[in-house]
């Protein structure tokens, strides 16, 4: 299986601290996967690097089947490539309506021009409408997304996410601060999201993880502590010591 | 004989009469009569025993003598042949005696023969005189005469010099008097390598006496000659028309005066002598309706010019060919290019320590500039830089600190106890100014930058508008104590004022104590820790309230002692402020945002860069501030975080 | 309803734009018929020049609602585009007024004058007050209107290109960039400011009242037509505002205007949006300079100093940001009451000791009023419409509305 996302020796510092520090990962094009690990361990700036907000100092990251370099790309570029992000804080436009932000997600062309003599049709209403169902919004359409809760903000953030059709999805704490219910729905919404793609999760709730089932990446200081399943990294010593153990 | 015995006898009785002066009047009047031939005879080259005479007498008599002959004021009584001074007047001649100086006789001047040097006696006796005062018992008076000397240096003077030199007692003057020497050497020494070696002796010396006595050794005069001829003179250079050295109409117009070539007539006059021409509506056979194109009318004038009626001229496009067939010279009239060659080098050297030392005073004046900048953009750089609010009303601040400079000097009128009341004053009235500010404005925008922006606008304009109804738009005087005054002066290039010293010094000292009050004080780790983690910050018990209040009571109150300094040497109007507001922010973003070397990083470069610019092109120093702004935008480019940037996480999260 | 869907039009879509139109219809409907050059003389000429140079402002308030309101960027160099756009028009009107006197007085001399000539005494007619009597470059398009036309649009618009690049390419944003545009203002001033710039230094350009070719026509009428000409502009204005933020450009750009980063990772290029906007707004503004300047008559570098451009974004809010109506009401509130103050119209205030002489105080009773509006009522005016029509909007200032306190401030201080 080829990779869809093959970040390779890959470092990073701050004012010389080694936020990443010679870190490789990969992912195939239908995968899921968690990725855990202690506080600082590089978790978002890793994501960080692969969305294009901080270059790295060094190594590569090369994307999809042509390998092409993703270092030298804008977010937006990168963005346009297929790779969607989720903030670990909803941020969603308060100031619009769900339906505004999801029909500004939508996988269109993104220059002025086209979204200036874009119109709304039948098929775009048709995906938002099965957008909404899908994160529990259909009725909230209308409203502003200012007014609605948390947990629904978490969730038009990731009906964005899934409307821009990307081919990785990079998920920074989807279940912060949701219901069990609501985390059981965004559970469901992420692994059927990964039957066609790639999704990434960034997560601290165990429990969340091991209901998600999937290959488990652990990093710590900035490079892979451990890789396999949840029972498999949960069982190596170094990641007992550094972070299951405190 | 025998006359001579009769006077000696009168002289004598007067003698007799009038004790002292009447001795050394018989000596003087008698130094004369010795040389009566030879004065009367007037001629350059046998006047000088005579004048010698006067010289070594040792009279005190003997300068005034030699002046009032200068001056054509030394007339011969044909009676007795003495020797008298005369004053025309309207009807005749004031007699005055020689010796006494006494008025004695008013009448006709019949009787009389004034003694007439001629231009070359004239400077013989001038040289004399300067001889008289260089060897004077004052040494002032001594310093004098070599001033005079430097001012006017005459060819006379060199021998005249050399010879006073040896019996200088005073080491400065000696010095001064061997300074001097050389620098006439220069002028008028008599072989080429005496001058050579005292040109070169000069070099990189920028003193202003210096170029001047170099200036007439390398002056040319141009000249113009057919291609081929030989070069004739010293040759300074060959100049080609059309460049800056030589413009093309002033080559042509040395053409015309050498007889060259036709007169060059313009546009307008040739449009003048077509119109004197039109006949029967033509002009040299073309219609004057179809003389609406410039190359119809050249056409129609040469017709004219072919037919003699007007004077023949050449067109723009064929001068250029006729002065191709000349070579334009500059010549100098020194002839000996050996002198010409060293001062030339002289010159250079000259002129590239002049360059160097200008750039030393292009450097202090850039340094003053960048701390008048940077007095005026700290407290800015403090708020903006700490609590992320940009204060438009700063501008306003400054004015108001200017303000209270002007107040206090109403109330005091010694300059230096205002100006020492007044720092302080103004710190208190612009801190109270920046907390009343915070606590009704600010407080409301916190997270809300834009909005702070213009808010504070509206305050600015707001303050701006009471200052100017209360206290009227005219400006006000600030005066400097006189202390103040002067300028510190290294040599004829490099000076710089008191106030701008003083200036700097302020800056240095704010420098030093907001380093001190952020590094070392708890108000300052209470602020660094408010602008790195408000809430952290909070939870530890820190008031970020009054942190916020106390911080931008500063960064106002700084501003307001900058006012009290640019009030110094600016107008102080109710726009005062807005002159700076602009450069401040300008040196806040170039610098770098919330770090105190970053202002002053911004500071010196945006003051350096102002100077350097305005150097560049004097005349104009709008555009100076134009091109520095234009450079600051282009800088934000490379350095969108100023010069001085938090990198890292912490700046990028 | 998937497959169904049809879109509402866009005048149902924002009732607004209709309501707006008719009353910018009254209104010059009702200035016309009150004017001058009707014969009812309600209206002097010169107020109803000033009815149509408000009507100018109002549209230079739209392009920086939608560059500030809209798109988030606080621009503080508009008003100079607006100047630029005055001096583009005042070179022709004032090239072709003077060649047009300047013709008849050389066409009586004893020969035909040639072009050089011609231009020569237009130059010296037009360049005597900055002691030069040679054409500069920047003019050799002056005779021609349809080219200083395009360079109205042109002009202001390329400067904006050029500069909105530099500043958006390197991530300028926030307060930092609203230093840079006023940076850039004050450049373009003190570089007008010049007398070697080509147009007449500090005096500017005057006499533009006067329309060339237009000599039989009284200033009442011409008044009246640039009062028509500015309701057009303004209405087509408004037009082509409410087109562009009521889809998913507005949209965007809002997004823009409330979180950069986001609608950077949906993939939407930010800059190009910006630049877009930035330039747009630029090309209205020259627009509404243009006609702004024919009808006040002179043009100086004092009229684009930064403090005007300060005053635009002050009208904007204290009408109303992110609504076009709010800024229209803004500027021609602020504008008639400004003139209304400063023209001597309000009565002084006789305090004992002290006559308040509103010509003067006025400046502090905008400011100090800017400030409370600013703190205590940041929707401006259209919050007060809002009142009256019960319409609730979301704070976006609300606590927990948008990106954080620390994104804020990163999203302030760039990149």
């Amino acid at each position: 299986m080829s990779a869809l996302l093959e970040v390779s020796d890959v470092s990073v510092a701050f004012d010389g601290f080694k936020a990443i520090n010679h870190l490789s990962f990969s992912i195939g094009p239908a995968e899921l996967r968690a990725v855990i690990g202690p506080n600082g361990a590089g978790k978002t700036t890793f994501m960080d690097i692969v969305t294009g907000k901080t270059r790295p100092d060094s190594g590569q990251v090369l994307w999809g089947e042509m390998s092409r370099s993703l270092t030298r790309m804008s977010e937006a570029r990168i963005a346009r490539e297929g790779i969607g992000r989720k903030f670990q804080r909803p941020t969603v436009f308060e100031d619009q309506s769900v339906e505004e932000n999801l029909v500004m997600a939508l996988k269109a062309q993104r220059g002025p021009l086209a979204a200036m003599f874009y119109r709304r049709n039948g098929e775009d209403m048709a995906r938002v409408a099965e957008l909404a169902r899908e994160i529990r919004l259909e009725t909230h359409l209308p409203r502003i997304a200012g007014e609605l809760s948390h947990g629904q903000k978490q969730w038009l953030e990731i009906g964005m996410l899934l409307a821009q059709e990307p081919r990785l999805l990079l998920v920074d704490e989807p279940a912060a601060g949701m219901t069990p219910d609501e985390r059981a729905h965004t559970t469901d919404i992420l692994k059927e999201a990964a039957r066609t793609r790639a999704v990434v999760v960034v997560e601290h709730d165990m429990e969340f993880v091991r209901r998600l089932d999937c290959r488990v990446t652990v990093l710590h200081e900035g490079s892979v502590l451990a890789e396999g399943s949840l029972d498999h990294v949960t069982a190596n010593q170094r990641v007992i010591d550094v972070y299951l153990g405190r | 004989m025998t006359i001579l015995m009769r006077r000696l006898l009168a002289l004598v009785l007067v003698c007799a009469a009038t004790m002292a002066p009447a001795q050394e009047s018989a000596d003087i009047q008698s130094i004369l009569q010795e040389n009566r031939a030879l004065i009367e005879a007037s001629s350059r080259r046998t006047i000088g025993p005579a004048i010698d005479a006067l010289r070594e007498s040792g009279l005190d008599r003997a300068p005034e003598v030699m002046r009032r002959w200068q001056e054509r004021e030394l007339y011969l009584r044909e009676a007795d042949g003495v020797f008298v001074f005369g004053e025309e007047t309207d009807d005749g001649l004031r007699v005055i005696d020689i010796a006494t100086g006494e008025v004695i006789g008013e009448g006709p001047d019949d009787g009389y023969e004034e003694m007439r040097p001629n231009a070359g006696i004239r400077g013989l006796i001038q040289a004399a005189m300067v001889q008289f005062r260089l060897q004077d018992e004052n040494a002032a008076q001594r310093a004098r005469a070599l001033d005079a000397v430097a001012r006017s240096p005459e060819p006379e003077h060199l021998d005249l010099l050399r010879t006073v030199i040896l019996d200088e007692p005073d080491p400065a003057l000696r010095a001064r008097m061997e300074r001097l020497e050389r620098l006439l050497t220069v002028q008028f020494g008599q072989s080429d390598a005496e001058r050579v070696a005292a040109i070169e002796g000069f070099r990189g010396d920028i003193a202003r006496e210096v170029r001047a006595a170099l200036t007439p050794v390398l002056a040319t005069r141009r000249t113009v000659a057919p291609e081929d001829a030989p070069a004739e003179g010293n040759v300074a250079r060959e100049l080609e028309p059309g460049t800056d050295a030589l413009p093309e109409a002033e080559a042509y117009q040395m053409l015309v005066s050498a007889g060259l070539a036709p007169e060059r007539i313009d546009r307008e006059a040739r449009r003048a002598a077509l119109v004197a021409n039109i006949e029967d509506g033509e002009v040299g056979g073309i219609p004057v309706a179809e003389l609406d194109d410039q190359e119809m009318r050249d056409r129609a004038y040469a017709t004219l010019a072919q037919a003699g009626a007007v004077p023949p001229t050449t067109l723009e496009e064929d001068r250029a060919d006729l002065m191709g067939g000349y070579a334009f010279r500059d010549i100098h009239i020194e002839p000996s290019a050996e002198v010409t060659d060293a001062a030339a080098a002289t010159m250079e050297s000259i002129e590239l320590t002049l360059r160097l030392h200008q750039w030393l005073d292009l450097g202090l004046d850039a340094l003053s500039l960048a701390s008048i900048y940077f007095l005026a953009a700290i407290g800015l750089a403090i708020t903006f830089g700490v609590m992320g609010v940009i204060n438009m009303a700063h501008g306003e601040f400054i004015m108001l600190g200017a303000f209270t400079g002007w107040l206090v000097q109403l109330v005091v009128p010694n300059y230096t106890i205002s100006i020492v009341v007044a720092l302080p004053l103004a710190f208190v009235v612009a801190f109270a100014a920046g907390v009343a500010l915070e606590r009704l404005v600010i407080r409301h925008l916190y997270h809300r930058p834009l909005e702070t922006l213009l808010a504070t606008f509206g305050i600015s304009i707001a303050i701006q508008q009471i200052v100017k109804n209360v206290f009227g738009s005219q400006a006000k005087p600030l005066t400097a104590p006189d202390w103040l005054a002067g300028s510190w002066v290294v040599n004829d290039i490099v000076s710089i004022s008191f106030i701008r010293i003083a200036i700097f010094g302020l800056a240095l000292v704010f420098l030093g104590l907001l380093l001190f009050i952020l590094n070392r004080t708890r108000l300052g780790l209470e602020v660094r820790a408010v602008t790195q983690n408000p809430r952290m910050a909070a939870s530890m018990g820190i008031n970020p309230d009054r942190i916020n209040m106390l911080t931008f009571g500063l960064g106002s109150g700084i501003a307001g002692i900058a006012g009290v300094a640019i009030g110094l040497f600016a107008q102080v109007t109710s726009e005062l402020g807005q002159n700076y507001i602009v450069q401040s922010f300008m040196t806040v973003v170039v610098g770098g945002v919330g770090n105190i070397w970053g202002t002053l990083a911004g500071a010196t470069l945006i003051g350096l860069l102002q100077k350097g610019i305005e150097s560049a092109n004097p005349s104009n120093t709008l555009a100076a501030q134009t091109y520095m702004i234009l450079f600051v935008i282009l800088f934000i480019q490379f350095r969108p975080r100023g010069i001085v940037a938090l990198r890292g996480r912490a700046a990028e999260a | 309803m998937a497959q169904g869907f049809r879109e509402r039009s866009f005048f149902a879509r924002n009732p607004h734009v209709l309501i707006f139109l008719a009353c910018l219809g009254v209104f010059t409907l009702a200035a016309t018929l009150m004017s001058e050059a009707m014969g009812t003389g309600a209206l002097s000429t010169s107020f109803t020049k000033i009815l149509g140079q408000t009507l100018c402002l109002c549209l230079v308030a739209i392009a920086m609602d939608l560059v500030w309101g809209f798109c988030g960027i606080l621009s503080l160099g508009h008003f100079a585009f607006f100047g630029l756009g005055g001096y583009m028009i005042g070179m022709w009107l004032m090239y072709e007024r003077t060649r047009l006197i300047v013709e008849p007085s050389l066409a009586g001399a004893a020969l035909p004058p040639t072009p050089q000539e011609i231009s020569d005494a237009i130059a010296g007619q037009i360049f005597g007050v900055v002691g030069t009597s040679e054409l500069p470059l920047v003019w050799s398009f002056a005779g021609s209107l349809p080219i200083q036309l395009a360079l109205v649009v042109l002009v202001p618009g390329l400067l904006a290109l050029v500069f909105g690049w530099l500043a958006f390419r390197s991530r300028v944003t926030g307060v930092y960039l609203s230093i840079l545009t006023q940076a850039m203002t004050l450049a373009l001033a003190l570089y007008l400011f010049q007398n070697e710039s080509g147009l007449r230094g500090n005096n500017g350009l005057s006499g533009l009242q006067n329309i060339p070719h237009a000599g039989g026509v009284s200033q009442a009428w011409i008044s009246l037509w640039f009062l028509w000409g500015s309701a057009l502009a303004l209405a087509l204005g408004y037009l082509l505002a409410a087109w562009i933020v009521s889809g998913k450009f507005g949209s965007v750009i809002r997004g823009i205007r409330d979180d950069e980063t986001r609608v950077r990772f949906l993939g939407y290029p930010v800059e190009v949006y910006k630049l877009f906007v930035f330039t747009l707004t630029a090309v209205i503004a020259g627009i509404a300079g243009a006609l702004y300047y024919p009808q006040a008559g002179i043009i100086n570098p004092a009229e684009l100093a930064p403090i005007a451009s300060i005053y635009l974004a002050v009208w904007v809010a204290i009408g109303g940001r992110g609504r076009i109506w709010g800024a229209v009401l803004g500027a021609a509130a602020v504008s008639l009451v400004s003139n209304w103050f400063t023209g001597g119209g309000a009565p002084d205030i006789r305090l004992p000791g002290y006559t308040i002489s509103w010509v003067n105080w006025w400046q502090v009773l905008l400011g100090l009023g800017f400030v409370l509006i600013t703190i205590f009522a940041p929707k401006g005016l259209a919050g007060l419409v809002d009142l009256i029509t019960q319409r609730r909007v979301p704070d976006r200032h609300g606590a927990d509305a948008g990106p954080d306190q620390s994104a804020l401030r990163e999203a302030e201080e760039g990149r």
